[in-house]
């Protein structure tokens, strides 16, 4: 029994030991929470990061550091020799890119993000319209620190399908999927709110255009399935007059289908399926007319659907297949045919018609 | 008492599983994708089928070893100065596969958690509990690996967290297209499924009761199984060229995990796969013991084994980085395919001629 529990000792004893080599004690550790990338002119990099402080002492609630370096790993070097704390970036969960650096190419510093193990790949990545370090910078009164605002802000409205979801694993995903490419939400300085405004679409890794804000809800009704969202809608009425109509709560499927030609022209439908709650509506219809309800269903889905139209056809000028069409097309081909096909070229060329099929659950509480 | 103690067919699967589960399943979607291409993860049914037949063949061996182990079979046909050399070269690689598979769980592990720390620390704290639990005997280890088992298996329900990104339109309709197959590479996605072939090592530990053959069946199962599962939900969780660029997907996969209240929980997870990690260095390491007690009747296997695993401990000094472990498990694995099937199809063989000469199949 004796000789047991000296081993069992031993064996503790070693195991809690080994684990001094590498000591993170938390009040001698400044967790990254957000870091702030840009482009200079002269080609190097402006590289900024947020560190919130544990001392409850402190007059500041973080620490903003900023350097220029060549590369990120070399700013982290730089900005070490700034702080009296250690650096490490386990807890960061934004990155932000200034709109000249999307512009360059984001996928250096996915690669270096996505290698480091300590770094998660739920880290998000945000496009800035403007100077991403000056945004990061900014104290924003009545709202948080400005980095776990802007990444609660994302989070939230991701929810709501107002921006997609975009972290690291869904960048280098995309990035890597030969049928779509990836996007990214942009968000802007708005004097004294840090305001969503738009999706940035990339080919491959570079900025590419991007998507009004009032539009997101369309790419995400394109794009995926998802519950929980709302549009405001505003119809053309008779007699020159708007009727305007919130659509809320919104659960969307969607459906895409290929067909091919005989002369090798492929046509893409997407079918959406929606349905949602009317909170507002504001115009000659009857909601709890059946037929002024279908008709307002009718004008609301070619509503929709001409402006997923318009959309694609943006996307298909700017030549980023950000809803993963070729995914889809892929599929419906053979692997040899999808192989010898460059669908960077073809994709502006498909005929994509977007059918999306509204069905109003209920009206509100209000005749 | 403790001689008539016999496995049971329940701790048998599970004992066999976890030999075969470990850190192969790292990086196994990726060198799927690479090997295979498109839908990869289809390919582990081919492999899971070898290795199901590979069982199969041993169980003529079984059948007709009438409940003796292999030594004594190889040893009443062959004379013992011919075997020597065989067992010498089946304890090395034995006792090598026990401690480079520890030791690339460690450099892994020291990667994520610990990067500048000597690995050879808990190189050793690892040994010495191989050490310990091989000290308890093959029945004891076998209850362990049983109740190992319970503290790993439950991961995989942590799979569903990747249904709301998973896609099957990712995985595409074509079947092993875009893979470039390189014999090498093969050999690595086999040594997955490795530690099977210990169940030879395993008749004298067993009775009919047991049903060894079957239970070294449905343990292989279980493990085509749960790759199977792991491996469709990395198909379609990355995308095809993402996955070929990832060096340990599943390692990836338990990064992504978050939950409201925590996140990062990788590190934690990653430490319960060590459970599978020392069922199956022990049960190399005992295979090496086993096979040295022929060799040194006299020494007492406890000794026995402190001496391989020592020898093992300093030899693993040599790789010293991820990328040299990689390597050098490569070649063992290499040879230990040729083994499990060269070990079995040479005891067969003695057992027929022993049949023909009319040899008592009953030591």
């Amino acid at each position: 029994m004796g000789n047991r529990f000296a081993v069992c000792l031993s064996l503790l004893t070693m195991a809690a030991l080994s684990g001094c080599g590498d000591q993170r004690i938390l009040e001698k550790v400044g967790f990254t929470q957000t870091t702030s990338y840009d482009l200079l002119p002269d080609g190097r990099l402006k590289i900024a990061v947020a560190i919130p402080k544990a001392d409850p002492e402190a007059e500041l609630s973080r620490q903003l550091l900023t350097t220029t370096a060549l590369s990120s790993k070399e700013a982290r070097i730089n900005l070490s020799r700034q702080t009296n704390l250690i650096l490490v970036s386990g807890q960061m969960r934004n990155t932000l890119y200034g709109l000249s650096l999307a512009k360059s190419g984001l996928w250096n510093h996915i690669d270096t993000l996505m290698r480091d193990p300590s770094i998660s790949p739920q880290v998000k990545v945000t496009v800035v319209n403007g100077d991403a370090e000056s945004l990061l910078k900014k104290n924003y009164e009545q709202h948080p620190r400005t980095g776990k605002y802007i990444d609660r802000l994302l989070e939230k409205e991701a929810q709501e399908q107002a921006v997609p979801k975009v972290t690291l694993y869904e960048f280098a995903r995309n990035y890597f999927d030969d049928g779509v490419d990836p996007v990214a939400p942009i968000v802007k300085d708005d004097g004294d709110s840090v305001i969503v405004d738009g999706i940035a679409l990339f080919r491959d890794d570079k900025y590419a255009g991007r998507i009004e804000p009032g539009d997101s809800i369309i790419f995400a009704l394109l794009e995926r399935d998802f519950k929980k969202g709302e549009i405001s809608i505003e119809l053309a009425g008779e007699e020159g007059k708007k009727e305007i109509v919130m659509f809320s709560s919104l659960i969307s499927s969607r459906k895409v289908e290929v067909g091919h030609g005989d002369a090798g022209t492929r046509t893409v439908n997407i079918n959406v399926d929606v349905k949602g709650s009317i909170l507002e509506y504001i115009g000659r219809l009857k909601l709890s007319d059946d037929a002024n309800r279908h008709e307002l269903e009718r004008k609301i889905s070619e509503h929709l659907s001409s402006r997923g139209n318009q959309l694609v056809g943006m996307m298909q000028e700017k030549g980023t297949d950000s809803l993963g069409i070729g995914m889809y097309v892929r599929n419906s081909m053979s692997y040899a045919a999808w192989k010898k096909l460059n669908w960077r070229e073809e994709f502006p060329d498909v005929q994509v018609k977007c059918n999306i099929h509204v069905k109003i659950k209920d009206y509100g509480k209000f005749r | 008492m403790k001689t008539e103690e016999k496995l049971s067919p329940f701790h048998s699967v599970i004992l066999i599983h976890m030999i075969q589960t470990g850190v192969a399943l790292f990086s196994l979607p990726r060198v799927l994708a690479v090997q295979f291409g498109t839908n990869g993860w289809l390919a582990v049914f081919l492999f899971g089928a070898i290795v199901a037949i590979h069982i199969w063949l041993m169980s003529y061996v079984y059948r007709h070893s009438g409940g003796r182990s292999i030594f004594d079979i190889l040893e009443q046909s062959i004379p013992k100065f011919v075997l020597s050399p065989v067992y010498i070269g089946l304890i090395c690689v034995w006792a090598m596969l026990c401690c480079l598979v520890s030791k690339e769980y460690i450099l892994i592990f020291k990667m994520v958690a610990f990067p500048t720390t000597n690995p050879m620390i808990f190189e050793l704290v690892v040994n010495l509990l191989t050490l310990w639990l091989l000290g308890m005997g093959v029945y004891n280890i076998a209850k362990a690996a049983t109740v190992f088992f319970w503290f790993v298996i439950w991961m995989v329900f942590l799979l569903t967290f990747f249904y709301g990104e998973f896609r099957w339109a990712r995985l595409t309709p074509f079947v092993f297209q875009g893979g470039e197959l390189k014999m090498k590479e093969l050999y690595s996605i086999y040594a997955a499924f490795f530690g099977y072939e210990l169940v030879l090592l395993l008749f004298p530990y067993a009775n009919p009761q047991t049903k060894l053959m079957r239970a070294a069946m449905a343990g292989n199962g279980l493990t085509v199984a749960v790759y199977l599962y792991t491996c469709l939900i990395a198909f379609g969780f990355f995308s095809l060229q993402q996955l070929k660029e990832m060096l340990f997907p599943v390692l990836d996969l338990l990064a992504y995990i978050k939950l409201p209240f925590i996140e990062r929980i990788e590190n934690l997870l990653y430490g319960f796969f060590l459970f599978t990690i020392l069922i199956t260095a022990v049960m190399y390491v005992w295979s090496a013991k086993e096979v040295s007690r022929r060799m040194f009747p006299r020494i007492k296997g406890g000794v026995l084994g402190f001496i391989i695993l020592t020898l093992a401990y300093l030899v693993s000094y040599i790789p010293d980085v991820l990328s040299e472990v990689l390597d050098w498990l490569q070649i063992f694995s290499v040879i230990e395919f040729w083994i499990a099937f060269g070990l079995p199809a040479l005891v067969g063989l003695v057992l027929l001629v022993q049949r023909r000469r009319g040899q008592p199949s009953n030591g």
